[in-house]
Order: structure tokens, then sequence, then C-alpha cells
């Protein structure tokens, strides 16, 4: 039992956040350049975890928070899912199905360079092709261009309840990622904005609001990483596990992100200040395969 | 990372089970203070004659020598079992054996440790002070130095099991006019020394588990020093950290089966189906596997740097916060029940009423918040 990286873990920990400081950095979340996603192939984040690459869960879960921290393109996720398990090289967008599923329109992310979609169909993985020409334009998170289509095309069942373990914890992945973010930057900031001449961060009322936002990351990345190893060990709780870690991770990310706007003050409303890519991302993220409550109670056939 | 547990550790997990299995009480843990105490006394001695007491402590003061995965993995099979609270124990046991491993003399440690597995030796706190609380280094009471005995007076108070204890972990003044924490001494306190009164404090639980204590004059041998004169401060810092580090693991293993109790609970009286029990139970179900995840987590720190990380803050408030909610919701689903307590029932509102505690002692959550803050994330002290 060991539930810190290990030295081979660590060393791609520290080469992705190389990397994504380098190029990924947050404040041009929406503003990506169109060959990103081309580098992100070079990188390998995008196929990690599929068959040859022999790469457990838990280092690319490990990446993939990195990669959320910078708010990296959404449609990473159903690309590695797809990568994984239908065998789809390229670009595989990400699809939120209506709740009543096989009617009803379907949200497809990040469509652009994408010939596929992936996403849950009654609670599995599934994947559609898609139209050349899908665009999209900016939905509630500015960096992942949102397409509708109405109806929704036919969707085919990609591996089994495993795949959609998958999809979840990295989208659990992405959500501790987008956490660390928001607690940083919020972190970052009441040391550097002064008020009563002193650093906001001094006064223990905003100083409480930043402790609580690490004991979310903690918390929630903690759950992650058992998770992770949930799924590489083939636990029979890891459908438990990974659902705890998105339910927990959801809220870290969320609750993260509306702490850090309220330590920015004015500028955390505006526009321009970067708060709110967090607080955008975090609200797409929970729809992403979000936690089942049967699950968490253990209640499920 | 891995969480499988090896061969070896999984074959040490079934002889805990089986010995738990074979050996648990019947009997609940009495509720009259000296029952409680013989009760403690006695179990934590079948406990040492087993070979289960300070399982990770090493061999030539009485522990078994094996690795913290080991004693976690005790922890885990005890709190299945439903096996005893440690209770008198708890501060020999939890901290200040550790701390005397860490930072007291060979002689001491000899004398001491071994007492304190066979539940022969009690011990208690004596940090907090009327005028020191979540200010520790305002300590008062003094400890004048003559010839080679250490004269103490001044007072401390919450501490817990003092009316019981045989020994105290006692930080106060060795230095004149000394300011904050320079000039502080850790100093191992017979508790049955002249001088020495102690008062005891009824909690709201009704309970009479913690006391002030008066020292008048109190002699002590010099040599009952640990650490050092003057290094009061770093090893009662060192006794803070596996108070807010390892110290609980316990505690956290035991959110485990209590959550599960919750659940069964609201199964049986149909609560289960109002739709904000039901969403309260499923996080604290998740909230639960992530505290035994970063259990896993600090613990694995230790095992591969020696001491328990950052985190550990973190994880104390969190533990604390958590058993409060847990607390909580068993005062939720027990209903109007909960206004026959009185007095002297051991049940979940005697619990819930001494929960208090866990966002008080060892550092109140604020305080907690307040390192977290400044430790982890680097904001200014206001302190």
């Amino acid at each position: 039992m060991d539930l810190t990286p290990n030295d081979e873990q660590e060393s791609f920990l520290t080469a992705t956040a190389e990397w994504c400081a380098d190029n990924l950095p947050l404040d041009a979340a929406r503003n990506r350049p169109a060959a990103l996603w081309q580098q992100l192939e070079a990188m390998g984040w995008t196929g990690m975890t599929a068959p040859g690459m022999d790469l457990d869960h838990a280092t690319e879960a490990l990446v993939f928070a990195e990669l959320g921290r910078h708010l990296a393109p959404i449609a990473l996720l159903s690309t590695a899912v797809a990568a994984r398990w239908a065998g789809q090289p390229g670009k595989t967008a990400l699809a939120l199905l209506d709740k009543d599923l096989t009617l009803g329109m379907v949200r497809v992310f990040d469509a652009p360079g994408a010939a596929h979609a992936l996403g849950l169909v009654g609670g599995l993985a599934a994947i559609t092709p898609l139209p050349s020409d899908l665009g999209g334009e900016p939905g509630l998170d500015l960096t992942a261009p949102l397409a509708h289509l109405d109806p929704a095309p036919p969707f085919t069942a990609v591996g089994g309840p495993d795949a959609a373990l998958h999809l979840q914890l990295l989208a659990a992945a992405f959500a501790v990622g987008c956490a660390d973010a928001a607690r940083d930057m919020a972190a970052d900031y009441a040391k550097l904005r002064e008020q009563f001449e002193r650093p906001i961060g001094w006064f223990q009322a905003l100083k409480h609001i930043c402790s609580d936002t690490a004991v979310r990351c903690a918390v929630a990345r903690s759950q992650l990483c058992y998770a992770a190893g949930a799924l590489d060990a083939g636990d029979p709780r890891a459908a438990f596990h990974i659902a705890a870690a998105k339910q927990l991770a959801d809220q870290a990310a969320l609750e993260n992100a509306r702490a850090n706007v309220q330590v920015h003050g004015g500028i955390g409303m505006t526009d321009e200040a970067a708060p709110h890519l967090c607080l955008k991302r975090a609200h797409l993220l929970s729809f992403i395969a979000p936690a089942r409550r049967d699950i968490l109670l253990g209640e499920a056939a | 990372m891995d969480i499988t547990f090896s061969p070896a550790e999984q074959q040490f997990r079934a002889e805990c089970r089986d010995w738990l299995h074979d050996n648990v009480p019947d009997r609940r843990r009495p509720m009259d203070a000296a029952d409680a105490l013989a009760f403690d006394k006695a179990w934590q001695r079948r406990l040492f004659d087993a070979g289960w007491a300070g399982i990770n402590w090493p061999t030539q003061y009485g522990g078994r020598g094996l690795s913290i995965v080991q004693q976690v993995i005790w922890l885990e099979e005890y709190a299945h079992a439903n096996a005893p609270w440690i209770g008198a124990n708890f501060v020999g046991v939890n901290h200040g054996g550790p701390t005397l491993i860490l930072n007291a003399s060979e002689a001491q440690k000899e004398y001491h440790l071994p007492r304190i597995l066979k539940g022969e030796a009690i011990w208690c706190q004596g940090f907090s002070e009327p005028g020191a609380g979540s200010d520790l280094a305002g300590i008062r009471t003094r400890g004048r130095i003559e010839g080679n005995e250490l004269v103490i007076t001044g007072s401390k108070i919450w501490t817990s099991f003092a009316h019981v204890a045989d020994w105290q972990e006692l930080v106060l003044r060795t230095e004149d006019g000394s300011q904050r924490h320079r000039g502080l001494s850790w100093v191992i306190c017979p508790m049955h020394a002249p001088g020495i009164e102690v008062r005891t404090i009824r909690k709201m639980s009704g309970q009479t588990e913690f006391a002030q204590v008066f020292y008048d004059d109190v002699r002590i041998p010099l040599d009952n020093v640990v650490g050092g004169l003057g290094n009061g401060w770093k090893v009662a810092m060192s006794t803070l950290s596996f108070e807010r580090g390892t110290g609980f693991i316990a505690d956290q293993v035991k959110q485990s089966e209590e959550i599960e109790e919750l659940l069964e609970r609201a199964r049986q009286t149909g609560a289960i189906r109002d739709d904000g029990i039901a969403a309260q139970l499923a996080q604290l179900r998740a909230e639960v596997a992530a505290l035994r995840a970063m259990t896993y987590r600090n613990i694995s720190q230790v095992v591969r740097t020696g001491q328990p990380g950052a985190e550990a803050s973190v994880i104390r408030l969190f533990t604390a916060e958590l058993g409060q909610r847990l607390e909580r919701m068993g005062l939720l689903l027990a209903g109007d029940d909960i206004l026959d307590f009185r007095y002297g029932n051991d049940n979940l509102v005697a619990d819930y009423l001494r929960g208090f505690a866990a966002t008080i002692a060892g550092g109140t959550a604020q305080i907690q918040r307040d390192i977290i803050a400044e430790r982890l994330l680097g904001l200014p002290k206001s302190r």
C-alpha cells in the first residue's frame, strides 16, 4: 500500500507541469492556439492508457489533474476514453446527453477537428460519428466550443462498465486540478492584494476561506488517488470509490471556484480576470459522469 | 501508487481479526470513573500480553517493532471488531509515548515506555492554562530551578484523565522573564507529588473526564526534563504533531464503521426515503472514504520520509469536522428520543455533546485553519 506517487509518476508529473506552464497558461484558456491539439497528441496525453501503452490509471489520473489545473481542452477526457476502449485514434469530442437519453438533443463540446463524440448513454460510454463541419460557439464554459445535435444521433456503446468509470475518473481528475487552480489563485491574490495597509490574507476571515480551499483539494485528491488505484487493482468497490472521488472533486472545484471569486472581490466579478474560468469549468465538469447517489449509498444493483 | 496490501500484511490482518474475534470483551466500557479506569488498564494489559500494544514501537521498550502500515491494519480491524475505546491510556499511548520515543533520554524511555504499553502508567497532558488556550506560548506555569529540582507553581486546565493519571506531560516556563515560546521546558510530572491538587470539571455530557490541575511548590527532579531545559516548545510541537498527525488514526478508522451504522439505522427506520437525509448520507459516505484515503496517503508519506506530510493538519481538521457531522447525523436519525437523555447515559447524545471537543482540543479548528493557510498556502502570519 502506497498512496504517494512513485519516482516514475513524480517525473511524469514534473514534466507535465513544466509543459503546461509553458504551453497551457490558464488565463489563455478561452483562446487556445489551433495547433494545440496536435501538441497534446504529440505529448502522448490523448491516449496514455490506450492498449499497448502499459500505463496505469493512477499515473493517468495524476497527469489529468495537472492538465485540469490549466483548464486543458475538455475533449482530452473523451479522447482518452475512446482511445482506451474504442481503439479510436484522433480527437473525440465530448457529448452530454439529455436525461431521457434516447430522445432529445445532445450537446457536443470541443468538436472542431473531431470525427466522433463520446458520452455516457444509460450509464455506459458510447460513441457517435460527427458531421465533419460541426463547429461550436462558446457556452457557459468559455474554453469549450459547444454545438447542439437535435435530434441526437444513434450512439454505440464501447467497452463495459469500466469505460464509464474511466470517464468518471478522468473528469474527477480534471475537477481536482480545477480546484487546485482556484485554491492557488485565491492564495496568491490574498498575499498580493493589500487593504488596511496589509495583505488581505493576513485577516483570518480571508485566511480561513483559503484554508478551506486547501482542505477540499486534499480531500478530493486523496480520494482520486485511491479510486484510480482501485480501478488499477480491479477492486470490487472501484465503482463506489470513483463515484466518491467525482462527488468530492466536483464539490471542491465548484466551492473553491466560488471562494476564489469572493477572495478577488470586485475584480473577481469581471470577464477580464481568470476566476470565472475555473467557476464555469467546474460547472461543466459537474455534468460529466456525475456521481450517482445509489452507488454512493451502496445500493446499486 | 498502489492500494493493495502485501501477502504478509494480509496475513497480519487475519491474525488481528482472529484475535479480536476471540478477545473483544462483551461488556461495554463502564461509565463510572473508577470502574472505567480498571477496565482500561485491564484491557491495555491484555493487549500488551498478546503483543498488540505498541505495534510500531521499538522492541527494546516493549513494542513489536513493526511498521506503521501494520499499526493501521490493527486499528482498522480494531474498529471493525467494535473493540473498546482506548480511554485513559489515550495520552500515554498516542502522544506521550511517541514524544518520549523521539525526544527522551534512554533512562526515561526504559522506565516509562513499557509501563505505558502495559497500562500500568496513566498519562495526562498539561499544555493548556486558564490564560493560555489557543495562545499556547502564553504559558505562565513556572518551574523554578533549585539545585537538582524544579519547583512548580501554577495551573493547567482541560486536562483529560488528570484525576486518574500517574504522570503528566507538562509544559512550563523554566526561564525567568522568558517570553512566548522561549524558555519553556517539557517535563514528566508525577501526578502523585505533594502540592498537586486536581479539581475535576463536569462536561456538558455529564462526564468528569477532564480537570483543572493546581501546582503549589511541587518539587520534581530536574532529570524529568525531556529534550533539554528550554527546548519545551520544540518538544511540545513534536507532541502536537503526533496529536495532529498520526494520533487520531483510530478515530479516522472508526468513522468508516460509524457511517455504515448510520446507514443501517436510516434503512431500518425508513429515514433514508427522505431525500435530504439520503443526500447527506451519500455525502458522508464519500467523505469517510476520502478520510481513509487521506490517512493512507499520510501513512505512505511517513513510510517514505519518516514524518507526516504537510497535509497532517488538514487531516486533523477534516477528521474533527467530519466526526461532528456524523454525530449530528446520528442525532437527526434519533429524532425526539434525544430529549430523554440524562447524565450517566452513554449513547449518541453523549457522543454528540462530547464531540464538541474535536474542534477545540489540541488546537481549535480556527487555529488549524491558521496553520493550514500559513504553512500550506504561505499566507502571512497574523499572530
